[in-house]
């Protein structure tokens, strides 16, 4: 199958209508939508390539049923599969290790699931700091004013805000949150300055000498929690786009450097789909994309809208992969290997996940099938499906 | 248990005790079993493994069949003949209990039918018929025992009934009602529960008054929260958990987020020129950079900082319904031959091949002429629009080669068959959601008119 999408690909970009159209034909008829998990996958390729053909840029996603979830629906969608909980898992560990013994931490989320992993995490602060006075923490999210899957049916932040206060303040955690609309296609520059004039604002605030409150002097611990966002970020280099001084990647790494970090975690599929060529990235997509149907038989029945909307969201992403070129073209899934390059050279050094985050990652995973795995590589941590690379998780302190 | 006494019958009697607790160990640890033929063969003969068993390999069919040795007198089963000879003896029948004599210590393994499975290697085989059994419907054989309360399903029976004892222990459940068996799910789900809020209103009734025990502390937040987020980025809102919510969250802000793309867009053009409405006075120099900073920040990402396009509303899904539109027409009017090289050939799920035609020709508006010739692709979708875009988009992209192309059929299987060829294809695709594109037909000039005429 995996051969005739390339042919089909190659047809259409040469177009070449006949062959095209006699190779549509044929995965059509071999490609029923209810068929198996791969036939399932390849239609879904298929509806891809179909869109390229006709070329219809302004249209991601117009054609599928994608989903708009209501806070509680997604805040269940995303614990049906370890997908988003693996990183949710690895980084609520390492970032409990990082703010120990500190009183105020900053905690900034740049998440695709708009805060799902917050109540977690508040939890096990909530759980580690047992009979001693929990860090302050104030939290802010950037929220997305483009997005790709999961998708919300109505951000209001306002509203999320308050609730993750509450319950922050039920686990006896004093919260603070405040959301700052960003965008990716400027590098999430909204949040980076938010995150500036803090501590600007702080070290004269705490630095001024009529005040008097000297013990208030530590400065706030700040953490970066990146899950599956960077990769909305531009990844083209000057070498491909003469106009480009650096990668919009590189940039925000060396931006986020400089503001001096605690921690900063990224998350990402453990994927390549940068190459400019559509066969390229074809066929590593069929090579990936296999994964979330293969595994959706685990947790979600025939025929249930849930998995109807996870379906969807796949469909989401391979047409965007597929049909789509330029600034549409948002998911630029780079491998881990290439992400680490980017964060050494803005002088980041990885910091490897404690036993404790790998025993977390570990009985997390024991909830879900058997399929599941998750191993080191390096200094990472990453989620595997039957031995096959789906997600990873880095820790990088400033080096 | 005779069942154990029997395999090996033979042995002496300290390695039928360790005959026993294999048995045990590979019945109940169905989740390591890839560990468990080095233990075992460790376990009887340590050190080395044992070249001498005998590899049995029985088809799916038998190895499923529960009870392969019937009693013809009351028709119970058993799994193996030692015991129902044992069975035959309770009725008074004729029964033999094999005795082997100790020069053949002769023991057995089992290896899983499945092919690709690890345990089809003699090496990798299990040492008791259970466990293998156990394993063959665990890992390759269908869950049939459903559990009522969380709906996991078990392909062994034992595995459920053992689930069905402790379902529900480990079960979290919020005062709305809903019920988890991960903690994760409950945590995240209480946290956006209304219960929740409901909940704390009644605990925390006067949560101003513990603000104010905290009040020097609260001084600085305070400031902090007015000076910060109002004049930087106007559409956030900075609520804290020791502050009353309502008055640290502005009413406008509030209001802004109601249509959040629009305000956004609106405040973000106006940051530039508006000022922080107020400056703490205890820092009146400070601030004032600051907004500065605030205001050049994005300046660090070069060019595309400068491009804050997202703040506007995407464009794309209104305009292409209306400009396109209005494309399509100026095409029709200044050269119909554009519009005639489409062979429209578009259906819904819903629509038959007659409908097709009067979409076409409603959908070909400016153009008169029934005679569509080139290829063309359908794609029906949302309110029609995506035709449109597709009339254009795939004419910039077959067009040249229009005169050459190949009609292949396809277009003929439309119009001659509802149930194949293209309208198949097209409908198909639409997958029974709002119909997808589609690839039509390249038709030569008079056989997509036919094929429609045809059709209708």
């Amino acid at each position: 199958m995996e051969q005739l999408l390339v042919h089909c690909a190659q047809a259409i970009d040469n177009t070449d209508a006949t062959p095209a159209q006699q190779i549509l034909w044929v995965l059509n008829n071999i490609a029923p939508p209810d068929g198996d998990s791969n036939q399932r996958l390849t239609r879904a390729f298929l509806r891809a390539l179909i869109l390229r053909a006709a070329r219809t840029p302004a249209s991601c996603g117009m054609n599928l049923n994608i989903h708009k979830f209501s806070l509680l629906d997604l805040a269940n969608f995303v614990h049906l599969t370890p997908w988003h909980r693996f990183g949710f898992t690895a980084a609520n560990s390492v970032i409990l290790e990082a703010i120990e013994g500190r009183t105020v931490v900053h905690i900034v989320d740049l998440s695709v699931t708009h805060c799902m992993q917050i109540p977690t995490l508040i939890d096990s602060i909530a759980t580690r700091y047992q009979g001693r006075q929990p860090p302050t923490v104030t939290l802010t999210v950037g929220a997305f004013t483009q997005q790709g899957p999961p998708m919300f049916d109505f951000v209001c932040y306002d509203d999320l805000g308050v609730k993750l206060i509450n319950f922050a303040r039920s686990k006896g955690v004093v919260l603070e949150f405040k959301a700052v609309p960003t965008t990716p296609s400027d590098g999430f520059a909204s949040v980076l300055d938010e995150v500036r004039t803090r501590q600007e604002q702080m070290r004269f605030l705490y630095g001024n000498p009529h005040h008097h409150h000297q013990e208030e002097l530590e400065e706030e611990a700040l953490i970066i929690n990146c899950q599956m966002s960077l990769h909305y970020l531009n990844h083209v280099e000057p070498e491909e786009d003469p106009s480009v001084v650096m990668s919009m990647r590189s940039m925000f790494f060396k931006a986020l450097r400089s503001l001096a970090p605690t921690m900063v975690v990224v998350v990402e599929e453990d994927v390549d789909f940068t190459s400019r060529n559509l066969v390229g990235r074809l066929r590593s997509a069929f090579n990936y994309f296999w994964i979330p149907f293969d595994t959706v038989d685990t947790f979600l029945p025939w025929g249930s809208k849930q998995r109807e909307w996870y379906e969807a969201d796949i469909c989401w992403k391979i047409e965007n992969v597929i049909s789509h070129e330029g600034d549409q073209r948002v998911e630029r899934q780079e491998p881990r290997t290439r992400w680490s390059q980017r964060m050494m050279e803005a002088e980041f050094r990885a910091v490897g996940f404690m036993g404790e985050a790998m025993t977390e990652v570990k009985a997390m995973l024991e909830e879900h099938a058997t399929g599941w795995g998750s191993k080191k590589e390096e200094e990472d941590i990453v989620l595997t499906w039957k031995g096959h690379n789906v997600v990873f998780a880095t820790a990088l302190v400033p080096s | 248990m005779p069942a154990d006494l029997d395999d090996s019958s033979a042995q002496t009697m300290s390695n039928n005790t360790g005959a026993s607790g294999e048995a045990s160990v590979s019945s109940s640890g169905d989740q390591i079993e890839p560990l468990k033929p080095p233990t075992r063969k460790k376990r009887n003969q340590p050190g080395m493994p044992d070249p001498d068993a005998e590899v049995i390999a029985l088809s799916p069919k038998t190895l499923m069949a529960t009870n392969r040795f019937v009693c013809e007198i009351c028709n119970k089963g058993f799994q193996r003949d030692q015991n129902l000879q044992l069975h035959r003896r309770g009725h008074n029948l004729p029964w033999k209990l094999r005795q082997r004599s100790s020069k053949e210590v002769k023991k057995r393994v089992y290896v899983c039918p499945e092919i690709s499975c690890v345990h089809h290697d003699p090496s990798r085989a299990l040492g008791d018929l259970t466990g293998i059994k156990k394993h063959f419907c665990r890992k390759h054989g269908e869950k049939k025992w459903k559990c009522e309360k969380c709906s996991k399903k078990y392909a062994v029976q034992s595995d459920w009934k053992a689930h069905i004892k402790i379902c529900g222990t480990r079960e979290y459940k919020c005062d709305c009602g809903t019920l988890f068996s991960r903690r994760d799910s409950f945590i995240t789900h209480r946290a956006f529960c209304d219960a929740l809020a409901e909940e704390s209103a009644r605990n925390h009734p006067n949560g101003k008054n513990n603000a104010n025990n905290n009040s020097t502390k609260m001084e600085i937040e305070s400031k902090a929260s007015t000076s910060t987020p109002i004049s930087v980025t106007p559409a956030t809102t900075m609520v804290s958990s020791v502050l009353p919510i309502q008055s640290s969250a502005p009413a406008a802000s509030l209001q802004s987020h109601a249509n959040p793309a629009f305000s956004d867009f609106i405040q973000t053009m106006t940051q530039p020129e508006c000022p922080p409405p107020e400056l703490p006075q205890s820092a009146p120099a400070e601030p004032i950079s600051l907004c500065l900073a605030t205001n050049h920040g994005s300046s660090i990402f070069g060019p595309a900082g400068q491009e804050r396009r997202q703040y506007a509303p995407p464009p794309q899904p209104a305009m292409s319904a209306t400009a396109l539109l209005q494309k399509a027409a100026q095409m029709g009017a200044n050269g119909g031959s554009l519009l005639r090289g489409l062979g429209l050939v578009s259906s819904t799920s819903s629509a038959g091949p007659s409908d097709s035609l009067q979409w076409t020709s409603r959908q070909v508006e400016p153009e008169t002429s029934p005679v569509q010739s080139g290829l063309g692709l359908g794609l029906p979708c949302d309110e029609g629009s995506g035709l449109k875009e597709l009339m254009i988009g795939s004419s910039s992209m077959f067009g040249p080669k229009q005169p050459t192309l190949d009609f292949l059929g396809l277009g003929m299987a439309a119009g001659g068959s509802p149930n194949g060829g293209l309208s198949a294809l097209i409908t198909s695709m639409g997958n029974g959601l709002d119909v997808a594109a589609a690839a039509a037909s390249f038709g030569g000039p008079e056989f997509a008119g036919k094929d429609i005429g045809r059709s209708s």
